[in-house]
C-alpha cells in the first residue's frame, strides 16, 4: 500500500512547507467544532493559477475546511496560520475576507426571501470595487456584466428580481453560487459540492463556468466527494482528506484511482 | 342640564388613575361637544369604565400593555376646542398628498383646514349604539373616548371614497387628544382609508387615546391604512371595533413605530356569510417603547375568513407582544383562519410576545397558525457576509427582508414608499444600505 504522499505516482507531498509565492497557505491548522477536533493539522498550498480538488469521506472534514477559510463562525481555531496573499487571513472578518478575493460557494445555499437577487449582487459587487480602489458600477454597468454571465450560466432574467434563491430549484441554487462567483471574480473560489445534487446538465453547465473563471491570476478549490465534476473542470492537483488532514496529494489520476478504489485505504494509509 | 353626581364623587373608586381620569372628566365635560357625544353617553361611559375598573397588568388581556406610562401623562382632558392651530399647521411638515386623496387634518386633537367634499359626507356625529359606545372589558380605555371625545371623523360612504386622515400632534400641548373616526360603509361602497398618527416629540407625557368603529355592509369593500408615527412622549392608546355584513372585506395595514408606548385594542366580528378580514401590521420598538396589540376576531356566520400577519422586530430594550385570538362559534361552519406570527429580537434586553389562540366551537373549519419569535438567522448573515456585505448592512437588508411580506401588502406606492422610508428611518442604517427600491 503507498505512503501517504507518494500515491499514484504523483510528485507532491501532503500539504506542505511553506510556499514564497502561494496564494493560499494553510499550515497545520487544527480546528474544532465544540469540543470536537474537526481538523488535526491540515497544511495545505494553493498557487495562483492552480485548481485544486479536496476530495475526501464524508465527515473528514471538507465543508469545515471551506467555512473556516471563509470565516464563519462556530468554530475555534485551535492553532495553525492561514495566509491568504500572504495576509494573516484568520484575523479578517468574513466580509473582509470576500472583499480581499476569496469566494465560497455553498453546498446549501440559503434562500433570503425579501431580498432580491439583484440588490444582493450590486451590493456584493461594489463592496468588492470600493475594497480594491475602483469606481462602484451604475445601474446600467452593473446589469450589462450580470446579462453577459447570466447567459453563461443559462439564468433567465426574471431572476434578478426575485428572493436570493427563494423558490430555487437545487440546481438553480448552484448555478446561482456560480453566477456571483463569477460576477465577483474572486482570486480564489472555494467551492463546497457544488456538484451535488445536480443531473449531468446542470453538472456541464456548472463545470462550464468554473472553467470560464480559470485565469492565471485566479486559483480555484473544488471541494468534492465524486471525481465526476473532475471530468469536467481538470484540476492540477487533488488532496485527499481523511480524518482532518491532508493525507494524499496528487495529480488528477488520484481522483481516477480514488473512483475505483474507494476512500478506505487512504484513511488507512494516513493512520499507518 | 340635568344636574349629576360628579363621576369622582361616586363610590367604589380606589384606583388613583381612575380617580384621575374621572376628576378630569368632570372638569372638562361642561366643556365637550354634546353635537359629538351626548352628556348623557359621555357619562354611561365614565360609569361603565368606573364599574369595569382601570385594567391591570395582572388581567391576561392588559399584561403585556404598558399602563404604567398612564401614570406619567399630565391630564386626561383634551385641549379647549377653540385652540388656533394656524400656526402649527404651517409650521409641520407633513407627508406629500397623494393623488386622489382628500385630506382631512387635527393638530392636538383641533380639525383644522378643509373639510372632506360633500360626495364623502363627512356628516357629522351619529351616536354610536350602545353596544359599540360600549367597549368590551379588553377595550375598556376606548370608554375614555367616549367620555372625552370633542370631535370625530364621520364618514357615511355610498359609493367609492379615498379619504387620508391627519392626526397630529404638536410640541406645544400637554392635553391628551381624542382621535375619533366613525365609518358606516353602504352595501356595495368601497373607501380607502389612511388614517395617520404622527407628530413632533412632545414637551411631556401625552395621551392619545384613538376611537374607531366601522360598520361594513354587504359586499363593502374597506382598505385601512393605519401608521403610527407619534414621537416620543406620547403615549397611543387604540381601540377599533367593525362589523362585517355579507361578502363584506376588510384589509387593515397597520404600522406602529412611533410613541413610547402604543396599545391597539381591536375586535371585529364577521357577521355575514363570506365577509373577510385580512391584518397585516408591522411593529418596530426601540429605546423602551412598549407596542402591543391585542387582536380579536369572532367568526359568527359561515364561509368567513381571517388572515392576520404580524412582523414585529425589538430593538434595544423594547417589548412587543401581539395577541391574536380567533373565535370561530358553532354556526361558521367553512370558516378559515390562517395566522402567521413573527418577531424578531434585536435587542439585548428586548422582549417579544406573540400569542396566537384559536378558539373552534364547529366542525368543518380550517385554521393554521404559526408564531415563531427569535434572532437574526446566523446563516442567512454569514452567507451576505461571506458576499462582502458589511455587518451592518446585512443585519439592516435581512432586517428590512423580515418585514417585506407586509410592506409588500401596501398597495398604493406612493404610501408604501412613505411607510418604507418610515420604518427605515427607525431601523438603524437601513436607508444607508439603499435598499429602497
Amino acid at each position: 500500500m503507498s505512503a501517504p504522499g507518494t500515491a499514484a505516482g504523483t510528485a507532491r507531498t501532503a500539504g506542505g512547507a511553506p510556499h514564497a509565492d502561494a496564494l493560499l497557505q494553510v499550515l497545520d491548522l487544527h480546528v474544532k467544532a465544540g469540543e470536537q477536533p474537526v481538523l488535526r493539522g491540515v497544511s495545505l498550498a494553493v498557487g495562483i493559477g492552480e485548481v485544486h480538488a479536496i476530495m475526501g469521506p464524508n465527515g473528514s472534514g471538507k465543508s469545515t475546511l471551506a467555512h473556516v477559510l471563509a470565516g464563519r463562525p462556530g468554530y475555534e481555531i485551535v492553532s495553525g496560520s492561514v495566509r491568504f496573499e500572504g495576509c494573516d487571513l484568520l484575523a479578517l472578518a468574513p466580509e473582509a475576507r470576500a472583499r480581499a478575493g476569496l469566494f465560497l460557494g455553498f453546498q446549501y445555499p440559503v434562500e433570503i426571501p425579501g431580498v432580491n437577487n439583484a440588490y444582493l449582487l450590486k451590493a456584493a459587487v461594489n463592496a468588492a470595487r470600493r475594497e480594491r480602489g475602483l469606481q462602484e458600477l451604475d445601474a446600467f454597468e452593473f446589469l450589462a456584466l450580470v446579462r453577459r454571465q447570466m447567459g453563461l450560466m443559462h439564468i433567465d432574467e426574471s431572476f434578478l428580481g426575485r428572493g436570493v434563491n427563494e423558490g430555487f430549484s437545487g440546481g438553480e441554487k448552484k448555478r446561482n453560487e456560480i453566477l456571483q462567483m463569477l460576477v465577483l471574480e474572486p482570486k480564489l473560489a472555494l467551492l463546497d459540492e457544488t456538484d451535488s445534487g445536480l443531473d449531468i446538465d446542470a453538472l456541464k453547465v456548472v463545470a462550464d463556468g468554473v472553467n470560464s473563471l480559470r485565469a492565471p491570476g485566479r486559483a480555484i478549490v473544488l471541494i468534492t466527494h465524486y471525481q465526476r465534476l473532475l471530468d469536467y473542470v481538470v484540476p492540477d492537483i487533488v488532496h485527499v482528506l481523511a480524518r482532518g488532514r491532508i493525507a494524499l496529494s496528487g495529480d488528477r489520476t488520484l481522483a481516477l484511482e480514488l473512483e475505483r478504489r474507494g476512500y478506505d485505504w487512504v484513511a488507512d494509509a494516513a493512520t499507518a | 342640564m340635568v344636574p349629576v353626581m360628579p363621576a369622582a364623587a361616586q363610590a367604589g373608586v380606589h384606583d388613583p388613575l381612575l380617580e384621575r381620569a374621572l376628576r378630569d372628566f368632570d372638569g372638562a365635560a361642561a366643556r365637550l361637544s354634546d353635537a359629538i357625544i351626548p352628556q348623557a353617553a359621555r357619562r354611561r361611559a365614565a360609569e361603565q369604565l368606573t364599574g369595569l375598573g382601570w385594567p391591570s397588568s395582572r388581567d391576561e388581556h392588559w399584561r403585556y400593555a404598558n399602563l404604567r406610562a398612564l401614570e406619567r401623562i399630565a391630564t386626561f382632558a383634551p385641549a379647549p376646542a377653540a385652540a388656533d392651530t394656524a400656526d402649527v399647521a404651517s409650521a409641520l411638515e407633513l407627508p406629500a398628498r397623494l393623488p386622489g386623496f382628500q385630506r382631512l387634518l387635527f393638530i392636538d386633537g383641533v380639525r383644522s383646514g378643509a373639510q372632506v367634499d360633500a360626495a364623502v359626507a363627512d356628516r357629522g356625529a351619529w351616536a354610536l349604539s350602545a353596544e359599540a359606545a360600549g367597549w368590551a372589558p379588553e377595550q375598556r380605555l376606548g370608554l375614555l373616548g367616549e367620555m372625552f371625545a370633542q370631535d370625530a371623523v364621520v364618514l357615511q360612504i355610498t359609493g367609492a371614497a379615498a379619504v387620508e386622515v391627519l392626526f397630529v400632534t404638536s410640541a406645544r400641548s400637554s392635553a391628551a387628544v381624542y382621535p375619533r373616526v366613525q365609518l358606516q360603509l353602504a352595501p356595495g361602497s368601497s373607501l380607502t382609508l389612511i388614517e395617520r398618527h404622527l407628530g413632533e416629540p412632545a414637551a411631556a407625557p401625552v395621551l392619545v387615546c384613538a376611537n374607531v368603529t366601522a360598520e361594513l355592509g354587504r359586499g363593502a369593500q374597506l382598505q385601512h391604512y393605519r401608521l403610527q408615527q407619534y414621537g416620543p412622549h406620547v403615549v397611543f392608546n387604540d381601540s377599533l371595533r367593525a362589523r362585517l355584513q355579507q361578502q363584506a372585506n376588510y384589509r387593515v395595514r397597520q404600522i406602529v413605530i412611533g410613541a413610547d408606548s402604543t396599545r391597539t385594542s381591536a375586535e371585529v366580528r364577521l357577521a355575514g356569510r363570506g365577509a373577510a378580514l385580512s391584518w397585516q401590521a408591522i411593529a418596530i420598538g426601540r429605546a423602551g417603547q412598549v407596542h402591543d396589540t391585542a387582536l380579536k376576531v369572532e367568526h359568527a356566520a359561515p364561509a368567513t375568513h381571517v388572515e392576520e400577519v404580524f412582523r414585529g422586530i425589538a430593538e434595544e430594550r423594547s417589548r412587543l407582544a401581539f395577541s391574536g385570538h380567533v373565535l370561530i362559534q358553532p354556526g361558521a361552519a367553512g370558516a378559515e383562519a390562517r395566522q402567521s406570527l413573527r418577531g424578531l429580537i434585536e435587542g439585548a434586553s428586548a422582549e417579544i410576545d406573540l400569542r396566537p389562540r384559536l378558539q373552534i366551537h364547529t366542525d368543518e373549519v380550517s385554521a393554521q397558525h404559526g408564531a415563531t419569535t427569535g434572532r437574526l438567522d446566523e446563516n442567512l448573515l454569514f452567507y451576505l457576509l461571506s458576499r462582502g456585505i458589511d455587518r451592518r448592512d446585512a443585519r439592516a437588508l435581512l432586517k428590512w427582508a423580515f418585514l417585506g411580506d407586509v410592506l409588500r401588502a401596501i398597495e398604493l406606492p406612493s404610501l408604501r414608499e412613505q411607510a418604507e422610508r418610515g420604518a427605515a428611518g427607525v431601523l438603524q442604517d437601513v436607508l444607508a444600505v439603499g435598499a429602497l427600491p
